[in-house]
């Protein structure tokens, strides 16, 4: 089953284009990264899926159906920013969100303790600082144990305990079998816990599907030996090498995607007389891939 | 509908406004409509005017109906500024925007302010019916329920002025600008209203043609035109110069406007961008 269906999704505010022709598919079970710089259309579309935009053109399913309110009320969603009545607790705010998703409030103490609130969960919100109001608004998301989550820029205004923190909740949410919507323009962030990705660029999807394909098209391998220069000149005969060169005292090799056998670069090695301090196969940097992607 | 109604509660119980707006406009009704008997009963024993008011009692029971209903109309104001401040409110926090992440439609959410600012409308006409009998018991006059069709259009006053707010908030979205439209609004509306009582004057005396008080055709006029304060005997214009009051059409015209606002409101919650 397909949570999420994008197709053909468009959106424009007045003559500015934030939103082109977007089409893409969030499998169950995956953690789906949204990747975008600023400004890229990942919180318009979010926007879309969730109805409180208007699209200017194609549309979208949920669960494989046409969407509507009750699948909203299966889904916990954090967009933008957290959003909650500024004189009421964050237990009454909780308690007004529970209502509307048609749930009790007896998961309410819960989803305050795992966010780390619970010191806090009777003052009122507007005295909350900017990470306690991130805190509960991921707390709402997570209400009800919903078996989808749809997080955008989870993290904002965290600090980096937090940051560590919401990292481990979503990756043990994602063990649990959940899927995760996560839009964000932190790249380390969805490499760490993304099994999907798609990349936005000035509202146009430039890459869609499998990390490993998308952020991955060739093997690294680095070595290391006392003598570099040695073993540079020594493995241009391995074969079916792509690229060698010597970056800050290791050897990079570049090897077709999947075709990096550890044990046999170790024994070539060998048999040529030479012992190795340091092998490793390294994917290839996030960071790289992505200036690649979106210049 | 009871459970968005539910919904609405736990935002409305531990707002403030809702207490401090809540308690002014039961003792405002209750004072205003007080005040007014007061004077009226001083009136009648000090003056020589009140030898000839002779039996006319605003608030014995013949009258009152009509009298609180007239008089509560002014109080009305209030329940409008809260109903503002709520709706605006959803719009301030983005809480609109969650209420519908989280799962309520977006026709549930106007069609929950909606029904708010209808039980606002039935709740002021009950302190009205209240006020009225606990005024009219203190004359000790027999109980009637002569002219009692004056709280049915109190209640089609009290509906048109917070469907009204409802619309003006969905429409500017900011609090206090929201307030500002609202009165600008209700000025600008009785000075057009005066200006074309006077239109319609002129064209019965010039052409003939009866068309009513045009003024009374206007959103909050409609209503407001359907309540007076009771004739009392001083009270006798040469009414021939007036354009005819065309009851029904004017009531009519009131209900197309509650209608009309609410289709207004639904419309923007449905097709823009919230």
């Amino acid at each position: 089953m397909n949570i999420l269906t994008i197709e053909n999704l468009s959106k424009n505010y007045g003559k500015i284009q934030a939103l082109q022709q977007v089409s893409f598919t969030v499998p169950k079970g995956t953690v789906y990264g949204i990747l975008g710089p600023n400004g890229s259309g990942k919180t318009t579309m979010l926007g879309i899926v969730m109805d409180v935009l208007k699209s200017s053109g194609g549309g979208f399913k949920l669960f494989d159906e046409l969407p509507n309110e009750s699948h909203r009320k299966r889904m916990g969603t954090l967009l933008e920013t957290p959003n909650f009545y500024h004189y009421l607790s964050a237990v009454q705010n909780l308690k007004i969100a529970a209502k509307i998703k048609q749930r009790g409030e007896d998961d309410i103490d819960r989803v305050i303790e795992v966010v780390g609130l619970t010191q806090r969960k009777n003052s009122p919100f507007s005295s909350y600082s900017l990470g306690m109001k991130q805190r509960l608004a991921i707390g709402s998301a997570l209400l009800g144990n919903p078996e989808v989550l749809v997080l955008d820029e989870p993290t904002n205004g965290l600090d980096p305990v937090g940051i560590a923190e919401i990292r481990t909740l979503i990756m043990s949410l994602a063990n649990q079998g959940k899927t995760i919507i996560m839009a964000s323009h932190m790249l380390d962030e969805v490499e760490k816990v993304c099994t999907h990705v798609a990349i936005l660029k000035y509202g146009k999807l430039i890459a869609s599907g499998d990390v490993n394909e998308i952020l991955v098209n060739e093997d690294v391998v680095e070595l290391a030996a006392s003598n570099l220069d040695a073993l540079k000149n020594m493995l241009t005969n391995f074969p079916n090498i792509l690229s060698l060169h010597i970056k800050d005292k290791v050897v990079q090799v570049n090897l077709p995607q999947g075709t990096a056998n550890m044990e046999a670069i170790n024994k070539f090695c060998f048999n040529n007389d030479m012992v190795l301090t340091h092998l490793q196969l390294k994917k290839k940097s996030l960071e790289t891939k992505f200036l690649e992607l979106t210049n | 509908m009871l459970e968005l109604l539910k919904i609405e509660w736990l935002k409305l119980k531990n707002y403030k406004a809702f207490l401090i707006i809540g308690i002014f406009f039961i003792i405002g009704i209750f004072v205003t409509n007080y005040m007014v008997l007061t004077v009226f009963n001083k009136m009648v024993d000090k003056t020589e005017a009140g030898m000839l008011l002779g039996k006319f009692m605003p608030y014995d029971f013949k009258h009152v109906w009509q009298t609180t209903s007239y008089t509560s109309g002014y109080i009305l104001i209030l329940p409008v500024m809260l109903l503002i401040m709520l709706v605006t409110n959803e719009f301030t926090y983005k809480t609109n925007r969650q209420n519908i992440i989280d799962g309520l439609s977006r026709l549930d959410f106007i069609n929950v302010k909606i029904v708010l600012a209808t039980l606002f409308a039935i709740i002021s006409t009950i302190f009205v019916i209240v006020t009225g009998f606990a005024l009219a018991s203190t004359t000790g006059t027999e109980f009637s329920f002569h002219g009692f069709s004056q709280v049915g259009y109190f209640f089609l006053k009290a509906l048109t002025y917070n469907f009204i707010a409802v619309f003006i908030s969905v429409l500017i979205k900011r609090t206090g600008f929201a307030i500002g439209v609202y009165f600008i609004y209700m000025s600008a509306e009785n000075i057009i209203a005066q200006l074309l009582d006077v239109w319609s004057m002129k064209i019965k005396a010039d052409s003939k043609l009866d068309l009513g008080s045009l003024g009374s055709y206007l959103p909050m006029n409609a209503s407001d035109s359907l309540l007076s304060f009771p004739e009392n005997p001083f009270k006798s214009m040469a009414k021939s110069a007036f354009p005819t009051d065309y009851h029904y059409l004017t009531i009519s015209i009131a209900v197309f406007f509650v209608v009309l606002f609410y289709w207004l409101s639904r419309s923007i919650i449905l097709k823009k961008d919230l």
